[in-house]
């Protein structure tokens, strides 16, 4: 082409900034490597440590009795049933305050924001921790902490959606003179409502996962089988249930993907 | 004929079944947990007591015992287990993706994708601790086994969802399947699944925080450890402490994140849709 | 000298692409294969490099058989054809050098390849090719960087850093305006005439074609239903090979068909 002159341009060094980038990760790495205490030779010992052994074999017909594994089981599903129902409702009012199109007021956006991010800052499992402190070790408080924790998640994910949906039918709905309340319900709520059936499966899926661990901290389900037979050093048993727990979640991820897909 | 009959009243069917499963699991929970009008009445109060005693928050104490170091610790502890994950899943995600992979090779190693990914964190953990002993190197093998399943999903469907035309360019300049992945390919997708190990870094990091509860390293341990004494003001320092470093590791791998995506494509927010994307969500 | 012996291509599902093809191209012919789109253009041109294997016949490159050829002597026989796409198939986020020396994959080890150390001779090849179609000094330009037209050079050059015998071009300038589609015709031209390097093009604008073509070759619904120099063809050989009447929509330009 005639308005690129024909000769060769210079090479371009490397930026000063992509090598110390670079030795940045690198020596951040080697760092946390040391740190954390990685090493290659004991990754490689590790598989040759005889207390593998102790993990074989499983105790089927301790597994299949029913009150070491199906109640605790039953119970993990019951935690996050009732969490992301709790976790899911109250999120639909709370997402609509703090989507910037749906908002009733700037004060009601911010300090709605803010709270729902210190949430989502503190993990699922220290909120369990906290709560069976608070309310006493079980079940109820592994559901009070997931309905919190999935609240939260829910709240960033479908105000987002709602962020991005059409302004317009909004704006006619107002325009017409509606109240803000019934203007959202007919405007926007139509829109985005497989968005939060789909986002409300995640959830479900989710708080299924961490009903699972639950139990290491005190908070019911599944995971207090893992904690005591650990305590006992019954790696046996603890690998049984880990296989039980594997196949359910293989299970629940499968119906949750083919239900999202039927219903977007 | 039924492919004549319209869906519209099929999905309606659907949802009203789905409702009614809803209400049945409520009542079958609320049943199964034992929850009652008193309990429910009191959980609240007796929350916020414990809220109350964390104030004023005992920074002094829990830095004197060394917090700072393990909240260091959680990280180094999610850095170590991505770049494991990272380093691990790339070469495998090439192999799994259905668009540069043949089946006998793919299916094996989508696999182990799944299989390493339906089991939590904190399980591997509590299976790798009799063997490593109690300690960070627990918590780092098991957040980077799990992150090799998650990035390698992740990462193989960039793969999928990566242009042919290149690849069809080196094929055409006579090179070797590894030059169509390094030439081809590559490029093209490094961008996204750097920023899926940046995301992935964000979530290891909250992870790392929860494996010290069961004795992996990290800030879960102190956290335990003040609960169990009933320190509620040392608690409200860890808490306070625990969000301030997610709340930066997120602020800091997001900016990075963003930097990273905002070369690719400028057509949409490709940050938000990385999100839906990680969170099993495909919209597209 | 590329020869097609009875040529079918039969897609996965059936369709037929290509049917008992007969066709012989000598060393620096310069053809331009027209046809509507569905008739069999891309067909053709992949099945003699093999990234479309043909089901049926035989297809030779300098007497070497591409049927049934083994992977290695497909490479061994691709290293020969450089080929250029309507998409112009660019790794858009590396530079326009890193692109062409794409071409230079067959004739590197490939562990000194995907390290990114390339041999200085064949950077210098790279420089070369880029220099021969005018876009040098892009080298270290990010590819995205380019327009439409600047791409396909970069295309075309990437296909010279093969030190390409055969030069195959599918539909080169569909996605251009009708001025950049003039000069990378007009590339392609000046490349066979001073290196000799047989070129077959792909077009759907009969005018392109007239203009740039040597001998013509018309493709419908898999058979071959014209071959003959561009000279003898008029308007009714075109309409022979559509099956219907020229259209405003096969031309690049509308003014020259008034001339």
């Amino acid at each position: 082409m005639t308005e690129i002159s024909n000769s060769r341009p210079v090479r371009p060094r490397p930026k000063l900034r992509t090598f110390l980038v670079a030795a940045f990760l690198i020596v951040f790495t080697v760092f946390s490597a040391r740190k954390v205490g990685f090493s290659f030779s004991t990754f490689w010992e590790m598989w040759s440590n005889p207390l593998w052994e102790k993990f074989w074999p499983v105790p089927w017909e301790w597994i299949f009795d029913r009150h070491n594994v199906v109640d605790p089981l039953l119970e993990t599903f019951q935690i996050a049933i009732i969490s992301t129902l709790i976790g899911c409702s109250l999120a639909l009012p709370i997402s609509f305050a703090i989507s910037s199109l749906t908002t009733p007021n700037r004060p009601t956006y911010f300090v709605t924001k803010a709270v729902m991010n210190i949430v989502r800052a503190i993990p699922d499992l220290f909120w369990a921790k906290l709560l069976v402190t608070a309310i006493g070790i079980g079940a109820f408080a592994g559901s009070w902490a997931l309905s919190i924790f999935s609240l939260a998640v829910m709240v960033k994910l479908f105000s987002e959606t709602i962020d991005g949906a059409d302004p317009r039918p909004l704006e006619a709905a107002r325009a017409a003179g509606g109240r803000h309340a019934p203007s959202v319900s007919t405007g926007v709520f139509p829109t985005v409502f497989p968005a939060y059936v789909a986002y409300a499966l995640y959830v479900f899926e989710l708080n299924i996962r961490a009903s699972i661990v639950l139990g290491l901290v005190g908070a019911g389900g599944i995971g207090r089988v893992v904690e005591a037979q650990r305590q006992y050093f019954r790696f046996d048993r603890v690998l049984g249930v880990l296989l039980i727990i594997f196949v359910i979640v293989l299970v629940i991820e499968q119906v949750s993907v083919a239900l999202r897909k039927r219903l977007i | 004929m039924l492919a004549t009959i319209p869906s519209k009243p099929q999905n309606k069917r659907l949802r009203w079944l789905l409702a009614a499963i809803l209400l049945a699991g409520a009542v079958w929970s609320i049943m199964g947990l034992e929850v009652t009008l008193a309990r429910l009445l009191n959980a609240p109060s007796d929350a916020w007591n414990i809220l109350h005693r964390m104030i004023p928050p005992a920074f002094g104490e829990v830095h004197q015992r060394g917090v700072v170091e393990k909240v260091f610790e959680s990280v180094y502890i999610a850095w170590i287990g991505t770049v494991i994950g990272a380093v691990v899943s790339l070469p495998l995600a090439f192999l799994a993706a259905m668009n540069v992979s043949p089946r006998w090779i793919r299916v094996p190693i989508r696999q182990i994708f799944n299989v390493v990914r339906a089991v939590p964190e904190l399980i591997m953990a509590v299976i790798f601790i009799p063997i490593t002993g109690l300690g960070p190197w627990a918590g780092g093998l098991a957040i980077g086994i799990h992150s090799v399943g998650t990035l390698g999903k992740w990462a193989y469907e960039a793969i999928e969802d990566s242009d042919d035309g290149p690849v069809e360019a080196v094929e055409s300049c006579g090179g070797a399947w590894i030059s169509e992945m390094r030439w081809g390919v590559l490029p093209q997708v490094m961008p996204t699944i750097t920023s899926y190990w940046l995301f992935r870094f964000e979530i290891n990091v909250r992870a790392s925080a929860v494996l010290g509860m069961i004795g992996a390293g990290g800030v879960g341990s102190e956290l335990v450890s003040q609960l169990q004494f009933r320190n509620f003001p040392e608690v409200g320092a860890v808490l306070i402490i625990t969000i301030a470093m997610v709340l930066t590791v997120d602020t800091l791998s997001g900016m990075v994140r963003r930097r990273i995506i905002s070369g690719s494509e400028p057509t949409k927010d490709r940050n938000q849709e990385a999100v839906i994307d990680l969170t099993g969500i495909r919209t597209r | 000298m590329i020869r097609f012996d009875n040529v079918s291509v039969t897609y996965r599902g059936g369709v037929k692409a290509l049917r008992g093809l007969d066709l012989t191209v000598e060393e620096g012919e310069f053809v331009v294969i027209v046809g509507l789109s569905g008739a069999g253009k891309s067909t053709l041109l992949r099945a003699l490099n093999g990234l479309v294997p043909a089901t049926e016949g035989s297809i030779t490159v300098n007497e070497t058989e591409v049927v049934g050829a083994s992977a290695a002597k497909l490479r061994e026989i691709r290293s020969k054809i450089g080929m250029i796409f309507q998409t112009f198939n660019l790794v858009h986020r590396t530079t326009v050098l890193n692109n062409v020396l794409m071409g230079r994959l067959s004739a590197v080890p490939a562990w000194r390849s995907t390290f990114g150390l390339w041999p200085e001779k064949d950077r210098e090849k790279a420089m070369q090719s880029l220099e021969r179609v005018g876009i040098v000094e892009k080298a270290y330009v990010r590819a995205s960087d380019l327009s439409g037209g600047q791409q396909q050079r970069v295309g075309i050059a990437r296909a010279l850093a093969q030190d390409p015998l055969i030069m195959l071009a599918d539909e080169p300038v569909a996605a251009l305006d009708p001025i950049t589609s003039r000069q990378v015709m007009t590339d392609l031209q000046r490349i066979n005439e001073d290196l000799g390097i047989t070129t077959l093009v792909n077009l759907h604008f009969l005018d392109l074609a007239r203009e740039y073509g040597k001998r013509l070759i018309g493709l419908r619904e898999g058979e071959l239903v014209f071959d003959g120099d561009i000279a003898d063809v008029t308007d009714e050989t075109f309409q022979q090979i559509y099956g219907r009447s020229i259209t405003e929509e096969d031309l690049l330009t509308t003014e020259t068909r008034n001339d």
